[in-house]
């Protein structure tokens, strides 16, 4: 694949993949673009093995959902996303309604286990259907279900719905 | 409305909003550029590496071959050398051949990947 026309896949998928990982990432935007940078390049440097035998979204979403795992294991995401959080809510004292809106949201999903925040942001926000979040994550459809299920328990328990 | 529904429609109504950003995917270019720098680079090492390995297996070959055939014409004697300690030396390598010339292969491929090696690390 060329650098042209993998530019050209990336400049239709980029904004989804960005929201992917910013849900992923409980709105920290800045880390969320650094891994969609990592995970462009690792795409990039492995595109030679893209057969077509899924959509590129889905591989490239894979790929995104890996880098992410890799991250979260290698810095503790959870120590990362307290700092973080801390900093977004100081930032947002000065800063539109907007930041304040998903404020909860995105405290909520910091809350969940990755795996439950990675099938519901798929679900519900990129509208992918159960086979395809199976195949980004690779595990089972009947996982993905239950981790749906169980998400939304766990959410619900964080947020005032 | 059950509770279920709620959340499904609380996530669904807060979808989060991407800031447009046009640095993002001139930084993603950027990076790409210097990715296919890096594998040029890799790939000629790699021709560079295979290079080095025929042309020590050649040299490898025809230094065999010209001592095998100096051993086959000039066949060593030891009563024609005398004492000398350099009639030492070849009594003792004649003696230990075997291990001697697997010292020597071990030498020239370990030679041989320390200088590969040597040529990745200069990248």
């Amino acid at each position: 694949m060329t650098r042209e026309r993998f530019i050209d896949l990336v400049r239709t998928e980029q904004e989804p993949l960005r929201r992917f990982l910013l849900g992923l990432c409980s709105g920290n935007q800045s880390m969320a673009d650094d891994l969609a940078q990592d995970a462009l390049v690792r795409a990039y440097v492995a595109s030679g093995s893209f057969l077509g035998l899924s959509k590129f979204s889905t591989w490239l979403f894979r790929i995104a959902y890996n880098c992410f795992i890799d991250q979260y294991r290698k810095a503790s995401l959870d120590t990362v996303s307290d700092e973080s959080l801390e900093a977004r809510s100081a930032m947002s004292d000065d800063s539109t309604d907007d930041s304040f809106r998903y404020q909860q949201l995105y405290m909520a999903l910091d809350k969940i286990p990755e795996k439950e925040r990675a099938a519901i942001v798929l679900h519900y926000f990129e509208d992918r259907d159960i086979k395809e979040i199976a195949a980004i994550m690779q595990i089972p459809s009947g996982t993905v279900k239950y981790l749906l299920s169980v998400g939304r328990n766990h959410l619900k328990e964080h947020l005032s719905v | 409305m059950n509770k279920k529904d709620n959340i499904e429609e609380f996530l669904r109504d807060n979808k989060p909003v991407v800031k447009d950003d046009p640095t993002f995917l001139l930084e993603t270019k950027r990076r790409l550029k210097n990715v296919e720098g890096i594998k040029a680079e890799v790939d000629r090492q790699r021709v560079h590496g295979r290079m080095a390995l025929i042309v020590t297996l050649i040299i490898g070959i025809v230094i065999g071959a010209m001592a095998t055939f100096i051993g086959y014409i000039c066949p060593f004697n030891p009563e024609n050398i005398g004492e000398s300690a350099f009639a030492g030396l070849i009594l003792f390598i004649t003696t230990w051949k075997q291990y001697f010339f697997i010292l020597l292969a071990a030498l020239s491929v370990s030679l041989a990947l320390l200088l590969s090696r040597t040529r990745h690390a200069g990248m």
